[in-house]
């Protein structure tokens, strides 16, 4: 009967979210049953244990309810914290067994909130309690990331760096950065080694994350490779894979583009689609979203006419040197080039493609507590022009996020379509 | 193609320079085979890839165990409980503890490496019954452990530095590991902890030069599976239906085959998921290479009494027949044959068992006592032997040439009463409400008998259980420890104490002995803790303390 009376209070409980208890016996038997699901088998049954290796809680003074809640919830010594498993209610009731003494000395029971509920963690608490090395936020940024990113003899510089950085001081803390290198393995893509590099914990976070829907969910089922990075340990071989785990996303703060880029003598007209640029000599970025774009969507003649060249900082170069006049590239190659040569003849147009990637910044899905501060943090920065700012000083042309905040699958449809 | 060249040419140099040290003491597969005969080296978990716990040394013996004593000890700096068993290999001894592995110098007992395993401080929450870990497994220049919080580790045997590392699954959700590995056809195997949380078991297989898992097999079938028909609920109790395989199973190179137990089913509230419960309480025979399932045999089919059939399975010949031989939780001492897993004998090998009256040799089931059916009708009960079994982990050992087994054993009751659980990840999960039924006198046993007959051939009574190991001898000895630390000799005939000796803390570790330089030694771990001492509640150890060291005995003139 009185475990029957028990059991409805206990569903009472989780209907009202309060304890109401008709009677000692059933409070104290809620308690005991408490006790025995977390705490008996290292204090012993009935608070009996030999007090060798774990603390005898019979000698726990009645009078300290606060303490009790404390240690218990944040964990003392070799005993681990149970704040983010225990109800409040159960707290209580864990109380109420430590105080009657295991029921021998009864007491009333006391839910009074002498001691204040557990309070939870505030955000900035939660996000920090998740960091790999506690006090310090560690980023992952590629090593040769051009205007997003660039390893100095101490610190960085870069617009991912800059984020990272601002991120870092809204938690108030440091940031430390892993340097990380693509392998360029045949089966390793870039996303998939993000995901190896979180799941790892090389770090906690990873900024310059594409969002568009297979780098959200593709992968995490299975295994990849990791990068090398600054510190890698020597025995981490090539071979070396790691299990990937659901990672997951702050809100963008920066959005990746295309753009026209044109030697500066060369652009008579104003530019509204490829097509636009027909009867300009027109340089094909070979293999990359950019030269598939301007092959479909430019028009035939332009393609029959158009040079098709390696992507990668040569490709501008190139254009430089006059072996074309106009290409679609994406705005950030443009800006890394500007930075490396200072006198250039190559400019840049007001024209953006429409299909585009919204940056934003990746951690494992089991540390989204980061997300909390973080969102907030790149929408006040968005708003007052701090990314502006920080773009700015990284000479990297800025774009807002813009929405949809993820690209959805492409398909040839899509890639014909979008102009 | 620069670059890939160049690497090609790289990891060929470094695969060359590992390889040539390395054929002078690496433990080939070949070496583990044979471990047993070579008394200079213990390179499997139990003496044997059969763990027997048997050694054919006999410089230690009857005439001279009296003058026994400490050759060196080594500090594990460590106060929970010590299980481990110790490796040897090569001048060096291996042994961890739930936060470092440590290799020593055989001759002086002096530190040649120590390497720290790190956890994340909420783990023990999902260790049910002692922060502990029960040792290494050796192979080819490396040395292999898991860690509590469900990781795979290798390191290099010469330095301590860690090769590779897996995580096997998230330990939020209840998962630990404690099991020292095993190494069989060239594969790594280790099995999952967390019976009481609510998990779904499997026993995995590694690559050891890589760290890759190679298969997983789970305990629990999922619906559509062979064995899902012995789930009847309709619902989802398999996903949560556990079926642990917390201890390392043995091997038989010839057949093949590896030999494991899994632990109970999960909640232990039976009616809550009727039929067998297939593979929970069960003896596995699976293809190493694959993990594939050869045979397998319930020992208690819809257990509600967490009965775990985890413990060792031992390799004998009977009447010229292959056979393992498991000392079961439930009372009963199986015997089935290793080729085909048919069941050739389950006397009782403790005095008091009121859940069944045997096991019908023909159906291989138990034939249960009303005790067990009351229990699943969630009526209060009183169960004899208790959910700590007629024996716990504690490893036997079996003498071929006697034909006697040495068990320690529990007289410990229930009391007993199925609930409704409730399952929350990383909590208890046990769905039973439950006590201790202490007897009058001793609770706990060192028992010789005779494993087809089960017959009595002596025994020593002891207050407080004993938790250790057992070592046999053909000197004639039979070696344990008992929980308030003394470390003792019997003699195998007539079970008489012919030697003990203090070492300062609990024992609850494993024997084992072998040779250096002619010598016999041997080597125990205390350090008391682990599953009898937390959920027991026993006053009488508060005077015994904490801290575990390695202790090496040896004659002295
Ligand atoms: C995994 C084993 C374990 C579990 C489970 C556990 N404890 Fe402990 N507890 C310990 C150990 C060990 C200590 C001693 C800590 C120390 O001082 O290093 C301890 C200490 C304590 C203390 C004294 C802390 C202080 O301030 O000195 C309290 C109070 C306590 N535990 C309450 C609980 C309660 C309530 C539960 C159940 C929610 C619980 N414990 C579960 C192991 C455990």
């Amino acid at each position: 009967m009185i475990a029957r009376t028990a059991r409805i209070l206990c569903a009472m409980l989780v209907l009202f979210g309060a304890p109401v208890f008709a009677d000692d016996a059933a409070i104290f038997k809620k308690a005991e049953s408490t006790y025995k699901m977390f705490c008996a088998h290292c204090h012993g049954p009935k608070m009996v244990n030999p007090g060798t290796s774990s603390f005898d809680l019979r000698k726990w003074p009645k009078d300290n309810k606060e303490g009790f809640a404390t240690s218990v919830l944040k964990g003392k010594g070799d005993m681990p914290a149970w704040g983010d498993i225990l109800l409040p209610e159960e707290l209580d009731l864990l109380w109420h067994y430590v105080k009657t003494r295991a029921g021998k000395e009864p007491e009333p029971f006391d839910s009074s909130q002498a001691v204040p509920p557990p309070q939870k963690d505030t955000p900035i608490e939660q996000a920090k309690a998740q960091l790999k090395t506690p006090g310090t936020l560690t980023a992952c940024l590629a090593k040769n990331g051009g205007v997003m990113s660039s390893r100095r003899a101490t610190g960085g510089a870069g617009m991912d760096y800059e984020v990272a950085a601002a991120l870092a001081a809204e938690l108030d803390m440091p940031l430390d950065v892993r340097w990380f290198e693509s392998e360029q393995e045949e089966e390793s893509t870039p996303i998939r080694e993000i995901y190896a590099l979180l799941a790892y914990e090389v770090c906690d976070i990873v900024p310059g994350f594409a969002l568009y829907e297979t780098s959200l969910s593709a992968f995490y089922q299975t295994r990849a490779a990791l990068p090398r990075w600054d510190t890698k340990p020597d025995h981490l071989g090539m071979e070396f894979q790691v299990d990937l785990e659901p990672i997951s996303v702050t809100d963008p703060y920066a959005r990746m583009e295309m753009g026209v880029v044109y030697r500066t003598a060369d652009l008579d007209r104003s530019i509204e689609k490829i097509a636009d640029m027909e009867g300009l000599k027109i340089g094909v970025e070979q293999g990359t979203l950019a030269g598939v774009l301007t092959l479909r969507q430019g028009t035939e003649a332009m393609a029959l006419d158009a040079v098709t060249l390696n992507p990668g900082p040569d490709f501008l170069w190139e254009m430089e040197q006059g072996s074309f006049d106009a290409a679609l590239v994406t705005v950030g190659a443009y800006d890394f080039h500007k930075k490396q040569n200072f006198i250039s003849t190559l400019a840049l147009d007001e024209y953006r493609h429409p299909l585009g990637f919204n940056i934003s910044v990746a951690m494992l899905g089991r540390k989204k507590a980061m997300r909390d501060v973080f969102d907030p943090a790149i929408a006040r920065m968005i708003e007052d022009g701090t990314l502006q700012d920080l773009a700015d000083k990284s000479q990297y042309t800025y774009a807002k996020p813009r929405q949809p905040w993820v690209q959805a699958h492409l398909t040839m449809q899509t890639i014909i379509s979008m102009r | 193609m620069i670059k890939k060249f160049a690497w090609g040419a790289f990891a060929a140099a470094v695969a060359f320079s590992f390889v040539t040290p390395q054929t002078a003491s690496a433990q080939s597969a070949q070496d583990l085979i044979n471990d047993g005969s070579d008394p200079t080296s213990i390179l499997t978990y139990g003496m044997g890839y059969g763990q027997t716990r048997h050694s054919a040394m006999n410089a230690i013996n009857l005439d001279n165990v009296s003058r026994l004593r400490p050759e060196w000890t080594y500090s594990l700096a460590d106060s929970r409980g010590q299980e481990t068993f110790p490796m040897i290999h090569d001048g060096k001894m291996y042994v961890t503890t739930h936060a470092a592995t440590m290799a020593l110098d055989l001759a002086t007992g002096m530190q040649v490496w120590k390497t720290i395993v790190e956890y994340p401080a909420e783990t023990p929450r999902v260790a049910c019954c002692g922060i502990v870990n029960r040792g290494v497994a050796l192979y080819e220049g490396k040395v292999f452990r898991t860690t509590l919080d469900a990781h795979v580790v290798a390191l290099d045997a010469a330095t301590g530095a860690e090769v590779w590392r897996t995580k096997s699954i998230d330990f939020k959700d209840g998962y630990s590991m404690t099991v020292a590995p095993l190494i069989a056809d060239g594969v790594l195997i280790t099995g999952i902890s967390g019976g009481e949380y609510g998990i779904r078991g499997y026993i995995e297989g590694y690559d050891p030069n890589t760290g890759e898992r190679l298969w997983r097999t789970y305990t629990i079938p999922a619906p559509g599976e062979p064995g899902s028909e012995t789930w009847k609920d309709g619902g989802d109790a398999w996903k949560r239906g556990g079926g642990p395989a917390w201890l390392t199973g043995s091997y038989d190179a010839e057949l093949n085959t590896v030999y494991w137990g899994t632990g109970n089913p999960s909640s232990w509230n039976a009616g809550l998921r009727p039929g067998d419960n297939l593979y929970a309480s069960s003896i596995l025979a699976l293809d190493p290479k694959t993990g594939a399932m050869k045979w397998h045999y319930q020992t208690t089919p819809n257990d509600p009494f967490d009965y775990d059939t985890t413990n060792e399975l031992v390799h004998a010949e009977i009447d010229g027949r292959k056979v393992i031989m498991q000392a079961n939780r439930n009372g009963f001492f199986y015997i089935l044959d290793r080729e085909t897993g048919e069941l050739v004998a389950a006397p009782k090998f403790i005095d008091k068992v009121n859940w069944a009256d045997s096991i019908d040799l023909t159906t291989g089931r138990p034939v249960e006592t009303e005790v067990a059916t009351k229990a699943r009708a969630g009526e209060e009960v009183n169960y004899w032997p208790s959910a700590l079994g007629g024996k716990n982990w504690s490893p036997m050992a079996y003498n071929p040439n006697t034909n006697t087994v040495f068990a320690n054993t529990n007289v410990i009751g229930m009391n007993y009463k199925a609930v409704e659980p409730q399952y929350r990840p990383g909590v208890f999960y046990f769905g039973a409400e439950f006590s201790w039924d202490w007897p009058e006198g001793d609770r706990g046993e060192l028992r010789a008998f005779d494993p087809v007959t089960g017959e009595l051939k002596w025994k020593d009574g002891v207050a407080i259980p004993r938790y250790s190991g057992v070592l046999s001898t053909d000197g004639g000895l039979v070696f344990t420890g008992n929980m308030t630390g003394d470390f003792e000799a019997f003699n195998a005939e007539t079970g008489e104490k012919v030697w003990s000796y203090n070492t300062g803390s609990g024992i609850v570790g494993q024997p084992v002995t072998w040779e250096r330089d002619g010598k016999q030694y041997v080597t125990i771990a205390n350090g008391v803790g682990a599953v009898y001492t937390l959920f027991s509640g026993d006053e009488r150890l508060a005077s015994v303390p904490t801290g575990g060291n390695i202790w090496t005995f040896s004659v002295v003139e």
